[in-house]
């Protein structure tokens, strides 16, 4: 996966001179497209087992990342996700969003190959996004 | 005027399955895939998938609890017939773990229904059902039944026009039979271990509507998928007029390579006979065979040797090496131990239609018993009479090469009772002449054909075989210490 088509839909979906929070919300939804794509395919159960290593594995370089619980639901997580990205400096929740999605679609091509995985995400890296396919976002 | 509906059938796009299920999948049929686990139920089911499902055929593949489809997906994008390009446009997969877990069963039902009248595919596959009835039914008061579920799944698949399968583990003794009943296609697949070998099987238990091969066919699972190789078929030619039934006695004849012995042979051997040579280790058996082979290439007739060495060339003739590596003959050599004889039997008769051979060789029968599978060897013979029908079928001439032990007690041809099977035999012996071992060979039989009697002695000079004299003058030949009689004759 091209890091760098990660790194540029995240910086449109933040807009021009977004701050924190608009960078946390932009690594939200995000995933919630990312999500709904995949979910079909691999499952629910799936997609939450990956989110949760994607978050282990790069809170290790980004401690501002929440570490996941074993309680914790997927949304209680992701909330908090959202909201620690937005308590950050602006480049750290950037940087830190953009090793979490990179975390994740290096470990979905580790586990179903790179071709899969860019077929299956191909449609949320466009640079704009009709809403239309935003509705399968939860 | 004919009002009756016309069924159409689908290729499987799985080698050799076509042919067992009597031309292809009805279309709009509803199947069951059944079989113990690692038998290679998904497998088959993704390799249907993948080769029908196109953006005007769309396919729905519903995976429910059991195997993760992260794995699922891991494993069968190992195959080459695994096309991710094809998913979302023609393939689309639907998780219903969700639903089954917090679900129950009408709902599950529902969920299904709706994603076929949303998408409304022309292939709908759901791995498995089992789990899909197992885990609804935890909901549920008492077990679920499971026909019921079946039932209504198999009325709404079949009336929104899919052609629908349904994956399941192992057939138990207390599984329902009218579960069964509701199928119009039932697959079942096996494997089973035999010492060191492992065999797998597939069997159509049912097809409705078309006349299916009877019996079990064995498969392989290799990068491409699955490939069935279906049990070779014998057909009963009783019924058909007198003629067509007479045996296929033909004028020409080919020749062996070694022009005495077509001498002995009557003017060669009749084509599409199939030919015993058994002798024991060392009389030149392969060189014969290398012969009719040369013989063949020399004359435009393309030959094919099907060889089972455990060590490569080791016992494969120079002439039979550079006629291979030239493209000549063709060679189908393998040291499996775990083949099946109708996978043989497929490769050979692909290897036929591909170089329009007309002379096989088969060295030697020793070691094909050798490379198959334990659990077929006791149908060695059963299988083997088919192999040469089905290649008589096909009008190629055969030889076969048989290890003889070196018994001069008793008169065999080979260990397999199958020189009945054969329609002409040459055995090779040695005997013992003035404290010499010689090479004797002689023409047992050639059917509907004369032939010569005479033991004749033979060498083999720079890799020929050349015949000498009738051994004439002696007696006793083939219990292996033969008496002069010349000089017997002498002293009366």
């Amino acid at each position: 996966m091209n890091h760098e088509t990660i790194r540029r839909t995240l910086a449109q979906r933040a807009g021009g001179d977004a701050d924190a929070n608009a960078v946390a919300k932009a690594a939200i939804s995000t995933w919630h497209e990312a999500s709904a794509r995949l979910s079909p395919v691999i499952g629910g159960q799936g997609i939450d087992v990956l989110l949760r290593r994607s978050l282990h594995v790069a809170g290790k370089t980004f401690p501002a990342l929440p570490e996941p619980t074993h309680e914790a639901r997927n949304n209680v997580l992701l909330a908090n996700l959202q909201m620690r990205l937005a308590a950050c400096e602006t480049a750290l929740a950037v940087e830190a969003s953009n090793a979490l999605l990179v975390t994740f679609t290096e470990l979905m091509s580790s586990l179903i190959g790179e071709s899969l995985t860019e077929h299956l995400l191909a449609p949320i890296w466009a640079p704009s996004l009709p809403a239309s396919d935003q509705k399968g976002a939860p | 005027m004919n009002n009756k509906v016309t069924i159409h059938q689908l290729a499987t796009g799985v080698p050799g399955l076509d042919a067992i299920l009597g031309g292809g999948l009805p279309e709009f049929s509803f199947n069951l895939i059944v079989g113990t686990p690692g038998s290679g139920k998904t497998t088959l089911a993704h390799q249907i998938m993948f080769s029908l499902a196109t953006p005007e055929r769309p396919a729905l593949f519903f995976t429910v609890l059991g195997e993760p489809p992260l794995k699922m997906l891991r494993y069968q994008q190992q195959f080459s017939f695994f096309d991710a390009a094809k998913i979302n446009s023609s393939i689309r997969f639907v998780n219903l773990s969700d639903e089954v877990s917090i679900g129950n069963f009408q709902q599950v039902l529902a969920r299904i229904t709706a994603e076929v009248e949303e998408y409304s595919p022309a292939l709908v596959f759901v791995d498995s059902f089992r789990s899909v009835m197992l885990e609804a039914g935890r909901h549920e008061q008492g077990m679920l039944n499971l026909q019921q579920f079946i039932q209504q799944l198999g009325v709404h698949l079949t009336g929104w026009q899919a052609t629908t399968f349904l994956i399941g583990e192992y057939v138990t003794d207390s599984e329902p039979p009218p579960v069964y009943t509701v199928a119009d296609g039932l697959l079942s697949l096996e494997q089973a271990v035999s010492r060191n070998s492992m065999v797998r099987k597939l069997q159509v238990l049912k097809m409705r509507g078309q006349e299916t091969r009877p019996g079990m066919h064995t498969f392989r699972i290799t990068e491409d998928g699955i490939e069935v190789f279906p049990a070779a078929i014998v057909h009963d030619d009783s019924s058909r007029p007198h003629d067509a039934a007479e045996p296929r006695i033909s004028e020409a004849r080919l020749s062996m390579g070694v022009p005495e012995l077509d001498k002995m042979l009557g003017g060669g051997l009749p084509t599409g006979y199939s030919m015993l040579v058994a002798g024991p280790s060392g009389s030149g058996k392969t060189i014969l065979a290398t012969a009719f082979l040369a013989e063949g290439v020399r004359l435009g007739e393309p030959g094919i040797i099907v060889a089972f060495e455990q060590t490569p060339s080791q016992s494969r003739t120079r002439t039979i090496d550079e006629l291979v590596r030239t493209g000549r003959i063709g060679l189908i050599n393998t040291r499996a131990l775990d083949l099946s004889i109708d996978e043989i039997v497929q490769r050979l008769v692909d290897l036929i239609d591909e170089m329009k051979a007309t002379r096989v060789v088969i060295d030697s029968l020793s070691g094909f018993e050798l490379a198959v599978a334990p659990s077929f060897r006791e149908d060695f013979r059963e299988s083997l009479f088919r192999m040469i029908a089905v290649l008589a079928g096909l009008g190629v001439t055969v030889l076969m090469t048989s290890e003889l032990e070196d018994r001069y007690t008793d008169l065999r041809f080979s260990p397999y009772g199958s020189a009945f099977l054969t329609d002409a035999i040459i055995v090779q012996r040695y005997i013992e002449i003035d404290s010499r071992l010689k090479r004797v060979m002689a023409v047992v039989k050639v059917r509907s054909s004369a032939h010569c009697d005479e033991i004749r002695q033979y060498e083999i000079i720079d890799g020929e075989i050349v015949i000498g004299c009738p051994v004439d003058d002696y007696e006793g030949i083939l219990g292996g210490r033969p008496t002069q009689t010349v000089a017997r004759d002498l002293i009366k």
